[in-house]
């Protein structure tokens, strides 16, 4: 019987991969592979400080880290409080700026999580995700 | 009583097929709700994404026809478990995630719903697995 079940289970396992290779064909130009965030969406601290006034700040970090520090200008947009920040950051936003979310690392997600929103739900253009974050803000701006 | 087991059988399998669909549609937003862990390389992430949500579809549909339907058990069986467990480490380690497991439907669930879904899923998968073996139902 457990033999039976475990060779049911690998013919199962080898059955999944063909469409999921066939999946990733298709998808082979429309994700990351070797990054969560496209080499494309993301901005190193200098290049982002040189955009000067033409860039609005997004901190996507939670509410308590924005309150004790955080960029000159920044606007605060969290997934937390998603529906009562975005209409307060929208009316500051113009399509002549580029739009820099941060979080507080490199290992953070929330800085991609809000990007994408920003994309999908406010179909906004040239926002882009800086580069080890609040961190490395932090160390260059010292 | 063994077409109790039948009906337990759609649910389960039912459950899993809806799952892997709805994360087919967008393994992008899969790979990030499985990055969101902090336990794999992204590259690892990414491939994932694309083969377990076809798991699930084709062992949700074993579970269902009845075709290779021990191996299916099995396969759901540790899915479950391996996720049950990613989660509780991942609460436990301070992290906020969402589970992704039904796509955009669970991506507001709190982790006291998903422990509790994946429990109740959990048990329904091992009750097939030991008490169906004795009122199997030939089709």
């Amino acid at each position: 019987m457990k033999f039976i079940a475990v060779r049911e289970a690998l013919i199962l396992i080898a059955l999944a991969c063909l469409p999921a290779i066939g999946e990733g064909i298709y998808f082979r130009d429309k994700i990351s592979w070797q990054s969560p965030i496209p080499a494309s969406e993301l901005v190193a601290v200098d290049q982002a400080k040189a955009w000067g006034d033409g860039a609005i700040w997004v901190d996507a970090r939670p509410d308590d880290e924005f309150a004790q520090d955080h960029v000159p200008g920044a606007f605060s947009l969290n997934e937390d409080h998603w529906n009562e920040l975005l209409p307060q950051f929208l009316p500051n936003w113009s399509p002549d700026k580029k739009v820099v979310i941060y979080c507080s690392a490199a290992s953070c997600n929330a800085a991609r999580d809000v990007a994408k929103r920003l994309r999908d739900e406010a179909q906004l253009r040239d926002v882009f995700v800086l580069q080890g974050g609040w961190e490395e803000w932090v160390k260059k701006s010292k | 009583m063994k077409y109790a087991w039948r009906i337990v059988d759609l649910i389960v399998g039912g459950i899993f097929v809806y799952a892997g669909v709805s994360k087919v549609l967008d393994p992008a937003q899969f790979a990030n709700d499985i990055d969101n862990y902090k336990t794999l390389p992204w590259f690892v992430s990414v491939r994932l994404a694309f083969y377990l949500p076809w798991l699930e579809i084709f062992c949700g549909l074993a579970v269902i026809f009845r075709f290779f339907y021990r191996g299916g058990l099995s396969i759901l069986t540790a899915l479950i478990a391996v996720f049950i467990g990613a989660t509780v480490a991942a609460k436990m380690r301070g992290l906020d995630i969402t589970c992704g497991c039904f796509g955009h439907v669970s991506k507001n669930w709190n982790f006291s719903t998903h422990l509790v879904l994946d429990f109740a899923i959990f048990a329904a998968v091992l009750a097939l697995s030991f008490g169906n073996s004795r009122h199997r139902v030939e089709l």
